[in-house]
């Protein structure tokens, strides 16, 4: 199916944003009673201290794993996502046997597939095996989906988001997810840091990997499929489409001396991945062995191109 | 630590003794002094079934280099595999098969193998299904071959696609699938469940024709194989090692993947099945009461629709790959590992519970031949050593054994129980008087070829598979089975067990010894 | 004296329908049309015709049709009311020498001079003048109001008519005499077709007459018995067939002996001649799916009103033959033939049962339930019934 263009430029607010103003506009339009019922003015003259935001990387969500707040996620995920995502985006799940020999409850997985689209993180959460779909936690773009209170605890209550840097390591979040996979949680985190803007795959950013080789834990790399079809980036309207989920074979850090070249790899496993789901597994085998495996990020030329030959290579 | 096998003598207290009663149990009261035998607990299995595929193919038992030194560029490479009568039940995915035959195509890709063909080593069993293919060797590897007409089924009847490679010392006919003989290398994928299965039996029957068959699947064969369970006791292995041999000597070169499976047989909600009565918990007992009176009231049908979607949680204890005879030698004894239990002495009356599956009728009925062929077939040869029951002793078996059969799967045997056991139930006779006319009748060969049929000789096979236990017992007695197929198949029916053991009575006297046979989980008695 | 007699009672006959449908064959006979009265000898029709003493006489599928009022409107004209019933007959003659009937009512038993054209080749069985000459019409004795019946202790028969019993026969073989000449004259039709493939559908007392007289006369190569009963089974394997099955197993007994293939339940080679000794609609419809294409069937049970598809007849250019009585056969009279092969096969096995003529009711349920009874042939006994009374 040929995908027209759309040039990367932000025109409606996702849904999200619309939900966070209009959470923010009724709080503003409450009537302030006078003090003590409502907060002291601060006097002028005595300095404010600097004061650390709450929001972003530092919004705590210790609370959204605590056992109420599982119990509320995993009745959502269960009741009311799933029925959405098949509504919206019915998903092929291939590969599931390949996560069959792990036990999810003492040994965390990092989930690494590719970001297409906002739907990416319903199709993938409801279509995890049952085992880990409630012990997994999804770092999310700080600055998008932390950027306010009611934003992000809804984000933690609802996909237990972790909120995260995009495109650099932070120590802290860092630290927390790491933290969180050596608790035993799984973590969700996309390498490429944000959605593609094209249909083309991002480079994959060192995030995972390195949170990988620092606690040990496999990665196991998916590919996402049909996802841009159901709501692409700058889109708005969503449109059903089936989608397809592929697990790949979890990827032990072992063997990878740093997390560059860990992340390229991962990056190449997707790649072999969507060329098992374009095609077939033995075909993608032999493909990756000789090197011949389809490239993902796309040819380097301009963006008519770019989306000239995404509409000749989907099929 | 898993316990080995283990042999009660029961007393009064001893509790009721659970029967395997085809889609469904017995309880019975066996008398005072009875033995009943029970299965080791099953093994450890491997830490990482994954990591020790590769182990095993990077360093093969017996005369032959790693796997990646045979694999080269350009070469025929065919990937033969167990069928569906194995493992039983069938296993939780990913099967064995899978796991073992991904791990190979891997290494072919890595060196640059392009043509592969995968062939299910059926012989003459009937073809499996696109789900049971799916099942067996997992979606991937299916979705890569079965589009692209290069996962195939062995057909013993394709004149085309068989080769006539020589006769054995003994005379016996030598042939094989076109393309494994022609390939630069076999690699057969094995599943071993049973001491019978693997070995030269892989390759020189899963991929030969009738021709080639018939020299060690008939009754002289079998009453020479005592049992067909101890290699080293067999007429049947002697004549598969002689054509196995003669093969490699052809040239044909094979590369070995055996595996074996501990004895963890049946999912959590039939864990009592696998446990020794004295030791149900309120839960076992709960679920063994609840799944019984359900199935009570369960027309036959839907019981065993029912039995057929159970899958086996069974995992792998060992893999191991290279030469045929190297490779089974170790497989043999890692077999032996999980199921040998030691009994001291035979018995006068043999006891059994035949379960709803034997390997010939997955997803499908055990008919009145397949009965037949579980009790004096299967469960009577589980031996090593001597028979369990003396000679001239009474077998006793309880299964529902109804009139019916499964018409897809076995037209072959309708027409056997109906117009061949009705005249004689002499596996001699039956031999020489009606194997041919079946092995040759297009209707069967047909229906073998484009459906999902077993061979048109395969019931004669079932029969033969008896001739050992017929000969040596007295006396075969069917516990709560329909009398006139019982009567049909030449066996003695009965409503109890305390019946059963009146109308053994006048063989075997009023004190005979009894020895029950607490399968499955399989086993095998070393009968000292 | 008393005899059973049937008389035309179109409310008795509506009724005995009725039972026999609900209730099964041979129920209706305390409602049917028959009855067991006292009559009056009749006098000889004409010259030639003798009085006989019955001794025994079967009871057919025929009579049971009639009895049970599902025999076919075909018969109205040739048969005159009241009659006895009765046409397997031994009887004795005046001088006491032991005979056996055959029943056919043809040319020469009515003074019809010159004989029709099949009665002057002996093919009496396709008489054309069943309905004229001096007797009532009457397509045999024991449907003929003039000549009585077997089911009565008197019979009238005609010298051409009248066949002595060689002592080698007992009673109870010579009873079987007719039957067993119905079966030859069945079985011959397949003389000529060397290891033929044979069918037979049916194993009671046609049926296994047929199996008898294909192995005695007919050099055919398999005989295949479709048998529902074990002692009908057993039987039709002693009488000659190589394959005896349950009729559920019958087709894929003929498709694995013609080696054939299938087209859902049509078999694409199948028997070379089938032999339909029950005569239903569904035995027609089974005949036509075990034939081969261009093979024949020979209906020997007698058929009524069916609902059969003939597309397959058409398609496979099937021949189907009736197969009616006797006459004179390539080998020779039916009847001698039937005796010889009677003595030779040791048939009076197949008699089960013997009543006397009182307990007609129950012999009537008997004879139609006989299969499931273990049986194959029941007759009443005359001489028994004289010395009762």
């Amino acid at each position: 199916m040929p995908k027209t263009s759309e040039p990367d430029i932000p025109k409606t607010p996702s849904a999200a944003q619309q939900l966070g103003k209009a959470f923010a506009k009724s709080a503003a339009m409450a009537v302030r009673p006078p003090f003590p019922l409502s907060k002291p003015n601060w006097p002028n003259g005595v300095a404010r201290p600097e004061e650390v935001s709450r929001l972003g990387v530092n919004y705590d969500t210790e609370w959204s794993r605590s056992y109420p707040a599982r119990i509320v996620r995993a009745a959502f995920l269960d009741w009311l996502s799933k029925p959405v995502a098949r509504a919206i985006a019915p998903a092929t799940v291939l590969g599931e046997d390949r996560l069959a020999g792990l036990d999810f409850a003492t040994n965390p997985v990092i989930l690494a597939p590719n970001h297409a689209s906002h739907v990416d993180t319903l199709v993938l959460l409801t279509s995890l095996p049952e085992q880990l779909r409630h012990r997994t936690i999804v770092a999310a773009a700080a600055d998008y989906f932390f950027d306010t209170r009611v934003k992000s605890a809804l984000w933690a209550l609802t996909t237990a988001a972790i909120p995260i840097e995009r495109n650099k390591v932070n120590r802290r979040s860092a630290q927390v997810a790491a933290d969180l996979l050596n608790e035993g949680w799984s973590l969700l985190i996309y390498p490429e840091g944000g959605r593609t803007p094209d249909g083309w795959i991002q480079k994959f950013s060192g995030g995972a990997a390195y949170l990988s080789l620092k606690t040990g834990t496999p990665v196991v790399p998916i590919y996402l499929k049909g996802t841009r079809s159901v709501m692409a980036k700058g889109s708005s309207k969503i449109r059903q489409s089936p989608t397809t989920v592929i697990f790949g074979n979890p990827m032990p850090p072992a063997a990878h001396e740093d997390a560059r070249k860990f992340a390229s790899a991962i990056e190449d496993e997707v790649a072999k991945l969507a060329d098992e789901a374009e095609n077939d597994w033995w075909s993608a085998t032999l493909r990756a062995a000789k090197g011949t495996t389809p490239s993902l990020a796309g040819p380097d030329a301009p963006a008519w191109r770019r989306t000239w030959e995404l509409g000749r290579s989907a099929k | 630590m898993p316990r080995p096998g283990f042999v009660l003598e029961t007393d009064k207290s001893t509790p009721p003794t659970m029967f395997w009663n085809g889609e469904g149990f017995r309880m019975e009261k066996l008398p005072s002094g009875s033995r009943v035998i029970y299965a080791p607990e099953p093994l450890k299995p491997l830490d990482d079934a994954d990591a020790s595929i590769q182990q095993a193919l990077l360093n093969p038992a017996g005369d032959m280099p790693p796997l990646p030194e045979l694999l080269k560029p350009g070469m025929r490479l065919t990937i033969a595999f167990d069928d569906v009568s194995l493992p039983l039940p069938p296993m939780k995915r990913p099967d064995n098969r899978q796991r073992v035959i991904e791990a190979v195509l891997e290494m072919a890709a890595r060196a640059g193998v392009d043509d592969v063909v995968l062939i299910a080593a059926l012989a003459l069993h009937r073809r499996m299904t696109e789900n049971e293919l799916r099942h067996a060797l997992g979606d991937r590897v299916y979705d890569s071959f079965a589009p692209h007409g290069l996962l195939t089924q062995h057909d013993a009847e394709d004149p085309d696609a068989i080769v006539h490679i020589g006769k054995t010392e003994h005379g016996e006919d030598v042939e094989l699938n076109r393309r494994a003989a022609e390939s630069d290398l076999i690699v057969y994928v094995n599943i071993n469940l049973v001491a019978m299965d693997g070995g030269h039996k892989s390759v020189g029957t899963g991929l030969a024709s009738y021709k080639s068959i018939k020299h060690h699947h008939n009754v002289k064969t079998m009453t020479h194989s005592k049992s067909f369970m101890d290699q080293e006791r067999s007429e049947l292995h002697s004549s598969n090692w002689r054509m196995g041999r003669f093969l490699k000597d052809a040239g044909v070169k094979i590369f070995q993947i055996e595996t074996t499976l501990n004895t963890d047989t049946f999912p959590k909600e039939f864990a009592f099945l696998q446990k020794r009565e004295w030791e149900w918990k309120l839960r076992d007992r709960v679920s063994y009461m609840g799944v019984s009176k359900a199935l009570d009231r369960t027309p036959p049908r839907v019981a065993r629709s029912i039995f057929n979607s159970v899958l086996s949680p069974h995992q792998m204890t060992s893999v191991q790959a290279g030469e045929v005879e190297a490779v089974h030698k170790i497989t043999t004894e890692n077999v032996y590992r999980q199921q040998l239990v030691e009994v001291e002495g035979q018995t006068d009356i043999f006891t059994m519970g035949l379960p709803y599956i034997g390997p010939y009728n997955v997803n499908s009925i055990l008919n009145p031949i397949l009965v037949a062929c579980m009790g004096l077939g299967y469960f009577f040869n589980l031996y090593r050593g001597k028979p369990l029951v003396r000679q001239g002793g009474v077998l006793i078996m309880t299964h529902p054994t109804p009139w019916a059969f499964n018409p897809v799967h076995h037209p072959s045997y309708i027409d056997f129980f109906d117009q061949v056991l009705s005249e004689t139930t002499d596996p001699l006779v039956i031999e020489a008087k009606y194997e041919e006319s079946f092995a040759t009748d297009p209707w069967y060969r047909h229906l073998y070829r484009t459906g999902h049929a077993y061979h048109g000789v395969h019931p004669f096979y079932m029969w033969y598979w008896c001739s050992h236990a017929l000969e040596h017992l007295s006396r075969v007695i069917v516990v709560g089975g329909d009398p006139r197929s019982v009567k049909r198949l030449g066996f003695h029916p009965a409503t109890t067990l305390g019946d059963a053991l009146e109308i053994a009575s006048d063989v075997v006297g009023r004190n005979p010894s009894i020895s029950h046979f607490h399968a499955p989980p399989l086993m095998i008695a070393d009968v000292k | 004296m008393k005899a059973l007699v049937f008389e035309r009672k179109v409310a008795r006959y509506a009724a005995s329908r009725l039972a026999s449908t609900i209730k099964g064959s041979g129920s209706g006979a305390k409602l049917s049309p028959i009855s067991f009265q006292e009559i009056g000898t009749p006098d000889l029709p004409g010259e030639g015709w003798h009085e006989l003493d019955v001794v025994l006489s079967g009871i057919c599928g025929s009579d049971l049709a009639t009895i049970d009022g599902r025999s076919s409107r075909y018969y109205e004209d040739i048969v005159s009311f009241p009659f006895v019933p009765g046409h397997e007959i031994v009887a004795k003659t005046k001088e006491g020498s032991r005979v056996v009937i055959e029943p056919v009512l043809h040319c020469a038993t009515r003074s019809i001079q010159p004989l029709c054209s099949p009665c002057s080749e002996g093919n009496t069985q396709l008489c054309q003048n069943l309905a004229f000459g001096d007797l009532e019409p009457g397509l045999q004795t024991g449907y003929c109001s003039t000549t009585l019946g077997g089911w009565g202790p008197k019979v009238l028969a005609h010298e051409s008519q009248i066949h002595e019993v060689p002592d080698n026969l007992s009673d109870e073989e010579a009873v079987l005499v007719e039957p067993m000449a119905c079966s030859v004259h069945a079985a011959l039709k397949a003389l000529g077709e060397d290891g033929a493939k044979v069918a037979v559908i049916g194993a009671g007392t046609l049926g296994l007459g047929v199996i008898a007289a294909l192995s005695q006369f007919c050099p055919v190569s398999t005989i295949i018995a479709a048998a529902k009963y074990p002692h009908q089974q057993r039987m039709a394997k002693q009488l000659g067939a190589e394959v005896v099955v349950g009729p559920s197993s019958f087709r894929d007994a003929i498709r694995r002996a013609s080696s054939s293939m299938m087209h859902g339940p049509w078999l694409t080679a199948g028997a070379d001649i089938t032999f339909d000794c029950v005569g239903s609609s569904s035995s027609i419809s089974e005949a036509l799916q075990v034939t081969k294409p261009g093979g024949r069937i020979v209906m020997v049970g007698m058929p009524g009103p069916t609902k059969v598809d003939l597309a397959p007849f058409w398609h496979r250019e099937i021949k189907m033959e009736g197969s009616y009585a006797y006459g004179t056969e390539s080998l020779g009279n039916t009847f001698k033939l039937a005796m010889e092969m009677i003595a030779a096969k040791g048939l009076g096995a197949l008699v089960s049962a013997k009543y006397p003529l009182h307990r007609y009711e129950e012999a009537i349920r008997h004879a139609a339930q006989a299969g499931g009874r273990d049986g194959v042939k029941v007759v009443f006994e005359i001489t028994t019934e004289k010395s009762r009374r």
